[in-house]
């Protein structure tokens, strides 16, 4: 939940590029309003330009079919359907499904329903803060428990809107990890604005090192890094967009049973899981406890970072 | 600072005591999910979409045309859509005929055969109500990731005016989705059937035969669409259309003037115009994203084998409010010169020429458009509104070359202001 998967004005797609960097590929591009990059192990340069390719076109696709922002996909229609059902695809039921098992995992906290808070919250570092009733007004169209999802049919109530930004980005990198893999024995790296999935062993058994930048001062100096061969890897916090509130700072990350950012959570936590996945639903899960985030990831198991 | 992870390192995980409850089932969730066949990922569910839009358009003091339109598109999970669009327009006022303004009071002939008079110094003009219903649609389908054909048809009925037609399209994506390039072509038959007959051109419009006349218009495109930059898109394309059969217009007159004094001898000559004409047009067209607002720029030449060249600038710059909202001012400049057989009118001394018009829609013209879209909703409503307001302003050539004596004193082509007015409705089920 650390970034958005999607941007407002998304630019015409345009090709990666790829640049070699000491004895691997580096792919670069943009998608999901994120600079996306990944890396290819080897010497092979026409392999590793078609494996980015192919990562490219993964994350332009995802971006393009569950985005909100966009007004030709069935997100728009699930968000404009003023009440009717919407039938939905097996890809986005899929999601759905994975949506609704948080939902319910996380007691309600975790909830692809409480986008429709950010018409009232502006997190542009600034002192404005909605009032109780404009809170109030958005409240009544968030709450997955609303809603009616059962044989691939999606019911909403008039004004309420769905938003799957929470778990996009994570997703697109297991799914291009999974294209990838299909297609090469080589050893990779994908990264979407931060979430990554390592693939593998590089040659010499050596690990793909990861540097996490300080929240607070990035593309500054790595503030820890980590080696990983194979294992997603995800950060949740409130970074760059906040709102200042009695000297206080309020991350994006909103609890949808208040209406108000999560409060006392750290400013980040990274999770090293699986999957992408999981590792970007653990973190949001530990971020949406609040105070209680480091107890909450103790008992999962995990390879964590808090600052 | 270098921090240590806290938590199970990746090489204890496996041997870990226990996994938490939680774990476990979202371990099982995202399985799920991330192995669901690729194959099943193919097909998405289809949507409707329904547009209606409402067009309201004014000159001032002249024609007035009100024009409803509603269109549905079905949109397939497979990239496939199918679109029907359903208008009509009815159009009220009074259009120029082509005669010109005199000194004294003049009568003039409509064509149903009534009598009117025109003050003097005033631009004859010719009183009109019709009706156009129109049928449109549109297929397109994906051939694999690259290549998508379109396929349409159209079909409008008026009270002197009938068109069928039948157009394609190929585009196909090249330099990895980098280059479009598009090939395309329509055909159209129609039949005009003036009301009170088609008069002879040129002639004084007494005598007039009842069929009907046949008008083919077919036409060629090609496109290519290059992404330059992430954020910038430029677009050539060019067209050419061939006409032929009836393309004049039934109830457009010129006047006879005395060649010494440039007056209006009071008869009029009916318009007549080649049967054969072809057009061209060339349009350069950018789309710039910034990172909130898109700039739309255009420029476009056109020439035809009547000899009329125009040159169109068009530009737009959209601002993204929130959400779907958005604010969009336009502004557009036209010119186009005379076609060779324009004359504002005929000397009575001399016989007329093969080709004569007075037609102001075919001579010297200057158009300049200021307006502004806006979509928004209302409330939690999920229906998009947009609402579009433009003013025109179009002016001619007031004195022409070929204006002597009397006709010199008239501005022969006043200054027309046009508002038009657009709402639309959009909502998706």
């Amino acid at each position: 939940m650390a970034h958005s998967v999607s941007s407002a004005a998304s630019p015409p797609g345009s090709g990666p590029t790829l640049d070699r960097v000491e004895d691997y590929f580096v792919g670069s591009f943009e998608a999901m309003a994120s600079p996306c990059t990944v890396l290819v192990d080897g010497d092979d340069r026409d392999e590793a330009a078609a494996l980015v390719e192919i990562a490219a076109r993964e994350a332009r696709r995802i971006e393009q079919k569950f985005s909100r922002y966009r007004t030709d996909n069935l997100i728009h229609a699930i968000n404009h359907a003023a009440g009717r059902p919407v039938e939905v695809d097996e890809e986005t039921a899929q999601l759905l499904n994975y949506a609704a098992t948080c939902w319910e995992l996380s007691g309600g906290l975790f909830d692809i329903t409480s986008g429709v808070l950010r018409r009232v919250w502006k997190f542009d570092g600034g002192t404005h803060v909605p009032g109780k009733k404009a809170i109030e007004k958005c409240l009544a169209h968030v709450g997955w428990g609303r809603v009616t999802w059962q044989d691939r049919t999606l019911s909403m109530p008039v004004g309420m809107e769905i938003d799957l930004g929470g778990i996009g980005k994570e997703y697109a990198v297991d799914r291009t990890a999974g294209l990838l893999a299909a297609q090469t024995t080589k050893s990779f790296l994908v990264n979407f604005g931060g979430d990554l999935f390592a693939g593998g062993l590089r040659r010499g058994n050596r690990t793909w090192g990861v540097g996490i930048d300080d929240p607070t001062r990035t593309g500054q100096a790595a503030l820890y890094r980590l080696d990983i061969a194979r294992a997603g890897l995800a950060t949740s916090g409130d970074a760059r967009r906040c709102v200042q509130w009695r000297g206080k700072r309020l991350g994006h990350i909103l609890n949808p049973k208040t209406g108000w950012p999560v409060a006392g959570a750290p400013r980040s936590v990274t999770v090293v899981a699986p999957t992408c996945l999981e590792a970007g639903t653990i973190s949001t899960l530990a971020y949406l406890q609040g105070p209680g985030a480091r107890a909450f990831l103790e008992q999962q198991n995990v390879q964590f970072w808090i600052l | 600072m270098q921090l240590e992870p806290e938590g199970a390192s990746p090489t204890s995980a496996s041997t870990a005591t226990s996994t938490s409850a939680l774990r476990e089932r979202l371990s099982t969730a995202a399985l799920a999910l991330l192995l669901a066949p690729a194959a099943a990922m193919a097909d998405s569910a289809a949507t409707t979409q329904v547009d209606y839009t409402t067009l309201f358009y004014g000159e001032q003091s002249r024609t007035q045309v009100f024009e409803p339109i509603v269109r549905a598109t079905r949109l397939f999970g497979d990239g496939q859509s199918i679109s029907a669009q359903l208008g009509l327009d009815v159009i009220t006022g009074a259009s120029p005929s082509g005669a010109l303004p005199s000194g004294n009071v003049q009568t003039m002939t409509t064509p149903s055969g009534r009598l009117v008079t025109i003050p003097a110094g005033g631009i004859p003009t010719t009183k009109f109500e019709d009706h156009r219903f129109g049928l449109d649609g549109e297929w397109q389908k994906p051939w694999g990731k690259l290549v998508t054909s379109t396929v349409g048809f159209h079909a409008s009925r008026e009270k002197d005016y009938q068109s069928l037609g039948l157009n394609a399209k190929l585009s196909a994506e090249l330099m990895q989705k980098r280059l479009t390039v598009s090939v395309g072509g329509g055909y159209s038959d129609d039949s005009v059937f003036p009301t009170g007959g088609t008069p002879i051109g040129l002639s004084d419009g007494s005598e007039v035969s009842n069929h009907a006349n046949a008008k083919r218009v077919s036409s060629v495109l090609f496109g290519v669409s290059r992404v330059m930059t992430r954020r910038w898109l430029l677009a050539l394309d060019g067209t050419r259309t061939f006409e032929n059969g009836y393309l004049t217009e039934p109830y457009k007159v010129i006047s006879l003037t005395n060649p010494f004094n440039g007056e209006p001898t009071g008869d009029v000559l009916t318009d007549n115009r080649p049967s054969t004409r072809t057009r061209s047009s060339a349009l350069l067209s950018s789309v710039y994203h910034l990172p909130h607002d898109i700039v739309y720029a255009s420029y476009r030449y056109y020439w035809d084998t009547w000899g009329i060249r125009s040159n169109t600038v068009d530009l737009k710059y959209r601002y993204d409010l929130e959400d779907d909202w958005y604010l969009e001012p336009h502004v557009r400049f036209y010119h186009q010169t005379a076609a060779d057989f324009f004359t504002v009118g005929l000397s009575s001394f001399l016989a007329p020429p093969e080709f004569a018009t007075s037609d102001y829609r075919l001579g010297q013209l200057s158009t300049i458009t200021i307006g502004t879209s806006f979509a928004f909703r209302f409330g939690d409503n999920p229906s998009l509104w947009t609402l579009r307001a433009e003013y025109i302003r179009q002016s001619g050539d007031s004195s022409p070359p070929s204006a002597v004596g009397e006709e010199r004193n008239f501005n022969l082509s006043p200054t027309i202001n046009t508002f038009t007015a657009v709402i639309g409705y959009s909502f998706n089920f």
